[in-house]
């Protein structure tokens, strides 16, 4: 896990939603709190989003079923991804993931994976478009350089090779 | 906990730190509830032994004998949660 920096809440800057998240989670996950000074900066865009072919990226743990799921036992993490077809429809996906709840999930997939609403968005044209596929894995990992040096690397290899203009990145 | 957490606990021989880690990933965060969870996993695995049925007992012993370790204990993860399932009692929904 990487926690944001010390950023005390000036107007300028957005405010933490959920302040203290960053402590507790390193009360109940101790050692977990890692903080980096090496952020690489968000990249501008290059064209507006109604031209802009999309692409999501989800830590939630949502896979098409019938693929392998993903390794939620593990005391370490899983560091692998699935692809999910962006034309996919709820009742063709699962969540394997059990640390975050997911009873509400479970009764609409929109709220944590909201494949609907980017597919309405492409339809509607706010987006040019949406890559042929989207990207999933579980935010449960406890070796973070392995995440960043594996299996973020892997995703942002797949992400250019979807010709993806913009990523809608979002944590479970 | 990261990984180097755990890492530098092994070397410094620290179970407490280790015990705690197993617990929390166990219980989701919360030590107490995952101490419960082992003993829940533990009671079920003797409730389904209590009238001694039959058991494949080659394929245990072929399995811990030709398996290697790490998927053995890969394999207890999965069966302390597959136990605690069977349970019926399942806390894992995010909520603790």
């Amino acid at each position: 896990m990487t926690a944001p920096s010390e950023q005390p809440n000036q107007d300028h800057q957005p405010k933490q939603l959920r302040p203290g998240l960053w402590e507790t989670i390193n009360e109940r996950y101790p050692g977990s709190l890692v903080r980096k000074s090496d952020y690489v900066a968000l990249a501008p865009l290059r064209k507006p989003v109604s031209q802009s072919r999309l692409t999501f990226v989800s830590s939630a743990g949502v896979q098409p079923k019938g693929t392998p799921p993903f390794d939620v036992v593990h005391p370490v993490g899983d560091y692998s991804f699935r692809t999910v077809p962006s034309d996919c429809k709820p009742a063709d996906l699962e969540i394997h993931q059990i640390k975050y709840p997911t009873r509400d999930a479970h009764r609409d997939l929109n709220v944590i994976f909201p494949i609907e609403r980017l597919q309405e968005l492409a339809s509607d044209g706010v987006v040019g478009a949406l890559t042929p596929n989207f990207f999933s894995f579980i935010g449960y990992n406890m070796d973070p350089e392995r995440l960043e040096r594996s299996l973020a690397e892997q995703i942002a290899e797949a992400v250019v090779a979807e010709g993806a203009d913009v990523a809608l990145l979002c944590p479970a | 906990m990261s990984l180097h957490y755990l890492k530098e606990a092994v070397a410094n021989n620290d179970s407490e730190t280790l015990i705690r880690y197993v617990r929390l990933h166990l219980g989701d965060g919360n030590e107490a509830s995952g101490r419960k969870e082992i003993d829940k996993a533990w009671i079920e695995a003797l409730k389904l032994l209590l009238e001694v049925p039959e058991t494949d007992r080659g394929f245990i012993l072929h399995t811990l004998n030709h398996q290697r370790p790490e998927t053995l204990a890969h394999l207890f993860f999965h069966l302390h949660f597959y136990l605690v399932q069977h349970s019926g009692e399942w806390i894992h929904d995010g909520t603790l």
